[in-house]
């Protein structure tokens, strides 16, 4: 799976998680998870959302420092590899 | 008005804590346990919120039993203030062994004391939970989430009385996922008390057979990290003498859908600390209203 198709697939899955209004054809590897909707608490609903789609099994304490969405399809990228 | 309210408050803490150095145990016991059941008989709100608590939840069969134990809980609570500001005089590393009494599953017992391995430590507001917090931070290093007092000269007062060890507390405003994903990653317990009311951020999960609005981080934590998650608490056994106990570690089928799992680990969680309260009753926080019913559930 390349980049920009996890970040398409990210962006599905967060669709359906946030509860926040967002343009998402704006959204891009630079967004910032927060901007999107994701507080403290709700991230780890999103975490659990990408292990279950995904059907990736990764520590999410890895996840600790990662902030933007293209980030993130990085960090999957390597554990989809 | 709100300042000078915080400084008188201040004055009556810091006069509180110079006399609880200079007094014996058993006299600080004596007026806390005084002062404990004014309290009781003045706060009419909350001794009724705790009296029906206990009647509702079927602790107690018959009004008597029901106001004696919310007597009971008010003056606990009294204790357990004192104990977490003086338990620095009997619990140090080379004595709390002398103090404790630990009752451990086998298998949570190895989750806690393997070396670099982060642990899930749910807890609630029974016995002494600062003292459970002290006495497993002798094990491993805690980190917990606490409630900063709405009076901050008598938060900074006490947080400098308290006895930490290797037991380390976040505000709750700062408390958030990374922090608690980093304290799992650095090996350590990382604690919460799961009978606080979660507003509409909630699951509604039966407590003693009514629902209560229940925080779904731990859980949610539990199933994305694989974390071990156990419930334990500490209760008072006699004067400076405590048992802490763990029970077996959470174990749920997965199914896949999250709610459902999330219902099945906070059910499990529940059923613990029902267990735990009914083996000493009168060691339970009952003025809490645990059972407000949230604004708007968003998780049935």
């Amino acid at each position: 799976m390349t980049r920009d198709e996890i970040i398409s697939k990210l962006r599905d899955i967060m669709k359906e998680s946030t509860e926040k209004p967002v343009d998402w054809s704006t959204v891009s590897g630079e967004s910032t998870i927060e901007s999107l909707g994701f507080d403290s608490l709700s991230i780890l609903d999103l975490i659990y959302d990408i292990q279950q789609e995904f059907d990736a099994e990764f520590d999410a304490e890895q996840l600790v420092s990662i902030q933007t969405v293209g980030e993130l399809a990085e960090f999957l990228s390597s554990q989809l590899a | 008005m709100k300042k000078l309210r915080h400084l008188l408050e201040f004055a009556l803490a810091w006069s509180g804590l110079k006399l609880i150095r200079v007094l014996p145990d058993l006299m600080i016991t004596t007026i806390t346990v005084l002062l404990a059941d004014a309290y009781y008989g003045l706060a009419r709100t909350r001794r009724q919120i705790a009296y029906r608590n206990v009647l509702e939840s079927g602790i107690a069969d018959n009004p008597a039993e029901a106001s004696r134990i919310a007597r009971h809980s008010f003056r606990h609570f009294g204790l357990v203030v004192i104990e977490s500001l003086t338990s620095s005089r009997y619990l140090t590393e080379e004595t709390w062994q002398d103090h404790v009494h630990l009752d451990l599953d086998a298998e949570s017992e190895r989750w806690i004391r393997e070396d670099g391995r982060g642990v899930i430590l749910a807890s609630g507001h029974l016995g002494n939970w600062e003292i459970a917090a002290q006495v497993v931070s002798y094990l491993k290093p805690v980190s917990g989430i606490t409630r900063v007092m709405n009076n901050p000269y008598v938060e900074q007062l006490v947080q400098r009385h308290k006895p930490r060890n290797r037991f380390t507390l976040t505000p709750k405003r700062d408390a958030n996922s990374a922090r608690f994903l980093e304290a799992i990653r650095d090996g350590k317990i990382l604690a919460f008390m799961i009978d606080q009311f979660a507003h509409d951020r909630g699951m509604m999960i039966d407590f003693f057979g009514r629902p209560a609005s229940t925080h779904t981080a731990i859980a949610l934590l539990h199933l994305v990290s694989g974390t071990p998650l156990i419930f334990g608490y500490s209760r008072r056994i006699a004067p400076r003498q405590f048992e802490f106990k763990a029970f077996p570690p959470i174990r749920i089928e997965r199914s896949g859908d999250k709610q459902r799992d999330l219902r099945s680990i906070l059910d499990a969680l529940t059923r613990y600390l029902e267990e735990a309260i009914r083996e000493s009753p009168e060691q339970y926080l009952w003025a809490h209203r645990r059972w407000r019913v949230p604004a708007q559930s968003s998780r049935h």
